[in-house]
């Protein structure tokens, strides 16, 4: 039986092709699309999976509260935190430091820069490292111990296994010591590194390390198998008011299933994060598979008239309700499966180009039986779906109506097939609204003035070799050279946060007021680099010498001094006193979004991590780089130049913004697709059905231009009323993902407009190729085949 | 007796008032008889023939099919009946354009759950009875009016049905497959075979034992 059903079922395919192109075409479109959503998803859920008993690992941000608010620091805890925390605390088993570097590694010739970072020898238990060589127990036994990944020991030394017991040399000075090879991470890990080394490396002889003042060091813990979590965390917030005295500064536990899915606090609570977006794309992808069910549910009714006959002799010949229903769901799944097929093949092609944009090494594997089963999965119930309604409905035709032909559509049919059409447009506008919304908020805060210029400036790492050292004559070079405007060095990267403190009063600062103030420490030639204004008063002046009695402050501190002449003025940092020597315009650093902190500078070249450099105006880029190479490879010899463009690191910082647009860019041009093959196919349905009708009236007399207004128009109701009904949705969603940035744009009216006329146009442009080709048929032929 | 009716009216509402389609009906069938129901365009020939094939319904009287009463069966049971006892030829032949002279003939069977090789030995019977085994494989758009007819009456007496309901068989055939056609009919009602067609021959309904005459839904004449 199921054969006969398969027979008829390709026959028909076969006999129909145009129709059962867009039918398997625009199934397998939502298919593939729904499919490579949930490859995302599946990494993204899939985070950090290699760390074992991912339950019980933690990492421990700090509260702080400022002006009443929790502000939550992710890499800020004090060194002694984490022995304390294992100490007293009973359910924590394991607990270790962790702080990140970048560091120059040579072995021979060989020089590779590489992040990695210093770590208690807990870590490797608590993130479950895999050592293919050496043993974890004793691979951090002596302090120029080094452990490095499977990828950096095959650079390294060629060979993995080769590498224990060989030295390796750390930024041109320190020797260490391979004890371990571990395997590399997967590329879905929250926070991977390339090499570890003892903490003792970094603490050892910094004094201020051992005390509760300074946070500077991630701290991990583990936790005894059924321990109860919140009980820990209260027992965790409670530690760093007790060792301190100072209530305003609490740790807190944060698990290792929401690193990387929810990570954004507020007021010290997770607030969500990139789960917003899991989220939201499996609904797109739930969606997008609706309206591709939908064109199959509409085109399998339009083209009931064909099957009917069909239907009327089955039922004549013995043929019950149930066993025709069955038969229709059967064709479905068929059809579906063909989608499916055809979906494997657009998904092999589209799968690197859907990496590439997504910035991700996704791969179908269809070997998986997680990816198989779904997939098969989908397609299932996809046929199942969208033959349901086909299947009832044909099913219910009166053998006696079709066999004497007087059998009429029904208007509860049509009405249905119109609802559907309504409900696909109005997915494909709310996509384009969407859309554009989104690109134009990327695009409003990517055009933000930053208070800076960013650029062509190009940003160096600073802290190895003797780059700072030899800092003055490396900017004399450059600058003598003609290539260069000016360089300068700072103490963090200039878009991010870098280092903060509450600490700084000043005369008439309220009382029991924590402003949290970012300090910079930075050489004199800092703002022209960046392309910021001293407002008031002076720079710090030629003088290459620090003066530690000078600072600039931003225009935001000024304010917040509240007086009006702040030049001259003292203020205080602990026992420090500093003279305020001028004021800078803000500059936005930090969250792209929000407003940045008041800041203070220091002119101070040591500690710097960053060299910036402006290059001259009207030189090639290429030719200065190649400069600075130069000079910096004869200055900073054995260290390789390593830089990037600001302006780059800027772009960076939209990436999952970005990563919404393009997809919604994909998504939006899917569903339109997908709507416009449904609606390409209805067209064609109703042209064919009125072929008599149109014959008439062009025997009357009627125009080609009248026939094809007479055949649109239907369609363009259905458009309009789609517009009207997505456009209220697209704004409540579109507002509510807005909220969630403090720099945003306003809803203009036009977009839904623009996104209205497109769909129209779009719309007509499809319709109005199967009016204009039944409106130029002869109308004799088409008379006389009635 | 194979089946009885009784005071059969059908009636369509039009503007408040009836028109009748079927005005008491009296008709009794017994086994082998060959009936024609002779009667002009619209007299009802075809209402009574699809309410005798259960295919339609009527609002009043009684019918009774092998001593079951059809009037108040449920649609399940009714399909059952004339799945297993009934057979129907149509004017327009109404084969399945998307399958073959050989599946067209088997899907009563599959409908009937019969087992893959009686299937194939029934029809391979029917297809040798009627000639046309070399045209198994070909599709009714590649057929004349003559063969899909008799494709047709193959498809309906493969499940050896005790009735033939036939309407305006050779309506759409020259009048030498007419011939052929309804030569056949005799053939099977000398078989056993009960058939009752409606025609508005009188030429095919001398073929028949018996003659209706149907007149505005009402019977003038038996």
């Amino acid at each position: 039986m199921i054969r006969n059903y398969i027979k008829i079922a390709v026959r028909n395919l076969w006999k129909y092709k145009g129709y059962s192109f867009i039918n398997i075409f625009g199934l397998a479109i939502g298919i593939t699309c729904a499919s490579l959503i949930l490859l995302w998803v599946e990494d993204e859920v899939n985070f950090d999976q290699s760390i074992p008993d991912k339950d019980l690992v933690f990492k421990i941000p700090t509260n702080q509260k400022y002006d009443g608010e929790w502000r939550t620091f992710s890499i800020a805890t004090p060194g002694p935190l984490a022995a304390a925390l294992k100490a007293e605390i009973p359910e924590i088993t394991k607990s270790a430091r962790k702080r990140d570097q970048s560091s120059l590694f040579s072995v021979g010739e060989k020089s590779i820069n590489s992040k990695g970072c210093y770590a208690d020898k807990d870590l490797f238990a608590i993130l479950g490292l895999d050592f293919i060589a050496g043993d974890p127990e004793t691979a951090f036994k002596n302090k120029k111990s080094i452990v490095i990944t499977q990828e950096m020991a095959s650079i390294l030394f060629g060979n993995s296994l080769e590498a224990i017991g060989k030295n390796i040399q750390v930024d041109k000075e320190t020797e260490y010591t391979v004890t371990g090879v571990i395997k590399n991470f997967p590329e879905n890990t929250s926070y991977p590194f390339s090499w570890l080394v003892p903490f003792e490396n970094f603490t050892d002889g910094k004094e201020w390390t051992n005390g509760y003042g300074s946070n500077f060091t991630d701290t991990f813990v583990k936790l005894k198998a059924g321990a109860a979590v919140e009980k820990v965390n209260e027992k965790v917030k409670a530690i760093l008011p007790a060792k301190t005295g100072d209530d305003g500064t609490e740790a807190i536990l944060f698990s290792a299933n929401d690193w990387h899915l929810r990570a954004d606090f507020k007021n010290g609570e997770i607030s969500g994060g990139r789960i917003e977006y899991v989220r939201l794309f499996s609904f797109i992808a739930l969606i997008i598979l609706l309206i591709a069910c939908i064109n199959f549910m509409n085109l399998s009714t339009a083209r009931s008239e064909k099957r009917a006959n069909e239907v009327g002799m089955r039922k004549a010949l013995g043929s019950g309700k149930k066993q025709l229903i069955f038969q229709f769901i059967t064709e479905a799944v068929f059809t579906a499966l063909l989608s499916g097929l055809v979906s494997v093949l657009l998904l092999l092609i589209l799968i690197p180009h859907f990496n590439a944009l997504i910035d991700k090494n996704l791969s179908l594997a269809l070997t998986q039986p997680t990816h198989f089963l779904p997939l098969i999965f989908i397609t299932l119930i996809c046929g199942f779906f969208s033959g349901l309604y086909p299947a009832f409905y044909l099913s219910s035709f009166k053998p006696i109506e079709v066999l004497k032909g007087t059998r009429r559509q029904t208007a509860a049919a049509s009405f249905t097939r119109k609802g559907l059409v309504v409900i696909q447009f109005s997915i494909s506008i709310i996509f384009i609204i969407s859309t554009i919304l989104v690109y134009q908020q990327v695009q409003h805060v990517k055009s933000r003035d930053l208070g800076m210029e960013k650029e062509n400036l190009i940003e160096v790492p600073a802290a190895n070799g003797n780059l700072i050292k030899n800092f003055k004559s490396i900017e004399q070079e450059l600058t003598s050279s003609g290539l260069v405007e000016s360089a300068a060095l700072v103490n963090s990267q200039i878009l991010s946060g870098g280092n903060n403190t509450s600490g700084i009063e000043w005369q008439g600062k309220p009382e029991n007021q924590d402003i949290l103030i970012s300090y910079r420490t930075v050489t004199p030639e800092f703002f022209n680099t960046a392309g910021m204004k001293i407002k008031e008063g002076k720079g710090f002046g030629n003088s290459q010498d620090a003066d530690s009695t000078k600072v600039l402050i931003s225009e935001s501190f000024a304010r917040l001094m509240n007086t009006d002449d702040v030049i001259g003025k003292t203020i205080n940092w602990g026992e420090q006193v500093f003279t305020i020597n001028g004021v800078v315009n803000d500059y936005l650093y930090g969250d792209m979004y929000g407003t940045s902190d008041p800041v203070i500078y220091y002119h101070q070249a040591e500690g710097a991590d960053y060299l910036y450099i402006k290059p001259a105006t009207g030189v090639a880029i290429n030719k200065t780089l190649k400069e600075i190479e130069h000079v910096l490879k004869t200055q900073n010899p054995g260290f390789p130049f390593e830089y990037r463009f600001v302006d780059e690191a800027f772009n960076e910082r939209f990436k999952s913004e970005q990563l919404v647009g393009n997809l919604s860019q994909i998504f939006a041009l899917l569903a339109i697709i997908i709507s416009c093959l449904g609606l390409f196919g209805l067209s064609a349905y109703t042209a064919e059905q009125r072929r008599k009708e149109i014959g008439v009236r062009k025997v009357l007399g009627s125009s080609v231009v009248g026939i094809v207004q007479l055949l649109s128009i239907d369609f363009m109701k259905l458009v309009l009323l789609a517009i009207l009904i997505s456009a209220p949705i697209a704004w409540y969603f579109m507002q509510h993902w807005l909220q969630g940035f403090a720099y945003r744009i306003d809803i203009k009216i036009w977009v839904f407009a623009v996104a209205g006329l497109v769909a129209v146009f779009i719309a007509l442009l499809t319709v109005s190729f199967q009016a204009v080709k039944a409106a130029v048929a002869n109308p004799v032929k088409s008379l006389r085949t009635e | 007796m194979l089946l009885e009716l009784n005071h059969i009216f059908k009636w369509v509402s039009q503007g408040g008032s009836r028109v009748f389609l079927l005005k008491d009906i009296n008709l009794q069938v017994e086994e082998g008889e060959f009936i024609s129901i002779m009667g002009p365009s619209g007299s009802g020939k075809s209402t009574l023939l699809n309410v005798i094939g259960m295919l339609d319904g009527f609002q009043e009287g009684e019918y009774n099919f092998l001593d079951e009463s059809v009037h108040s069966m449920k649609e399940k049971n009714r399909s059952q009946l004339y799945k297993e006892y009934i057979g129907f030829v149509f004017q327009a032949y109404h084969l399945i354009d998307e399958l073959t002279v050989y599946e067209n003939i088997e899907t009563p069977l599959l409908y009937k759950n019969v087992k893959s090789a009686e299937r194939k030995a029934l029809v391979a019977d029917m297809l040798d009875r009627f000639n046309i085994v070399g045209k198994k494989d070909l599709f009714p758009s590649q057929l004349s009016g003559g063969q899909q007819q008799l494709v047709g009456i193959a498809r309906a007496l493969i499940a050896k049905p005790k009735l033939i309901l036939a309407d305006e068989p050779t309506g759409n055939l020259n009048s030498k497959q007419s011939e052929e056609i309804m030569q056949l009919f005799k053939e099977l009602n000398q078989e056993g075979v009960t058939i009752i067609q409606a025609t508005h021959s009188e030429l095919n309904a001398a073929y028949g034992s018996r003659t209706i005459h149907l007149l505005d839904g009402g019977r003038n004449n038996i």
